[in-house]
């Protein structure tokens, strides 16, 4: 499940609950756009409760990361569980996803 | 104790988490399975999983089979499909570009696995996902 939570400062938190697979990527996708469309500058993608990412849903926060900077933003990633960890390294994106470690750490980093 | 799990599905996207509730089922029935082998097994499984589920559904989704087994020193992922023949280079399957979006599936599966084959035998695609066991 994938939840949105805009904060009036210009952040904006997506939550995902469960796993981000080829399954839950395309409503990633959308969750990611209305951040981006609503003005949001930075776009916090809280993975404490991702219990599994495949490489469907590692495009998808890709795509969003594009997506922020274009409009000027950027895109965080917090409190990744082991399995997205192990992810981000095999794949190498671990330092164009560098983890936070919690959303409020992400938020602050200004 | 059941030696294999199987699960017949229809290729889409759906069909994943049930790919996922199978596996749940096999570490409930072999707890004995290491968390980092289930982890990056589990990684192999979902990605043939998807590769399965987007390339071999198309145009029109059609069932794919999986049967699982855990063995004392491997673990063991069997798809077959109906679907269109898949062409899969392994030796090329490398990581894309960091801002690629796409094109991390064989190259996730290869890493997280000990053997993935693909053959395609009369009408049907077979994939093999065996990882050996490290604990």
């Amino acid at each position: 499940m994938i939840e949105l939570d805009t904060h009036p400062t210009g952040a904006a938190v997506v939550r995902v609950d469960g796993r981000l697979t080829m399954v839950d990527a395309p409503a990633f996708r959308s969750a990611v756009t209305e951040a981006v469309g609503e003005a949001a500058t930075t776009v916090v993608v809280d993975l404490s409760a991702c219990a599994f990412m495949d490489s469907s849903g590692l495009g998808a926060v890709i795509a969003g990361l594009k997506a922020a900077r274009q409009a000027g933003g950027d895109l965080r990633i917090a409190a990744p569980t082991t399995q997205v960890l192990t992810v981000l390294q095999l794949t190498n994106l671990e330092r164009v996803l560098r983890p936070f470690g919690s959303v409020a750490e992400a938020l602050r980093a200004g | 104790m059941p030696a294999e799990l199987s699960l017949r599905a229809p290729g889409v996207p759906a069909s994943l988490d049930d790919v996922h509730v199978l596996l749940t089922r096999a570490w409930d029935q072999h707890p004995d399975v290491g968390d980092d082998d289930r982890l990056r097994f589990e990684i192999a499984v979902v990605e043939i999983a998807g590769n399965v589920v987007e390339h071999a559904g198309d145009p029109d989704p059609v069932d794919f089979d999986l049967a699982v087994r855990v063995e004392d020193d491997r673990l063991e992922a069997r798809f077959q499909d109906p679907g269109r023949r898949v062409d899969v280079d392994f030796g090329t399957a490398d990581m894309p570009d960091a801002l690629a979006e796409t094109g991390r599936g064989v190259a996730l599966a290869l890493a997280t696995a000990d053997e993935l084959t693909y053959r395609r035998i009369g009408a049907v695609n077979h994939w093999l996902v065996l990882r050996r066991r490290r604990s």
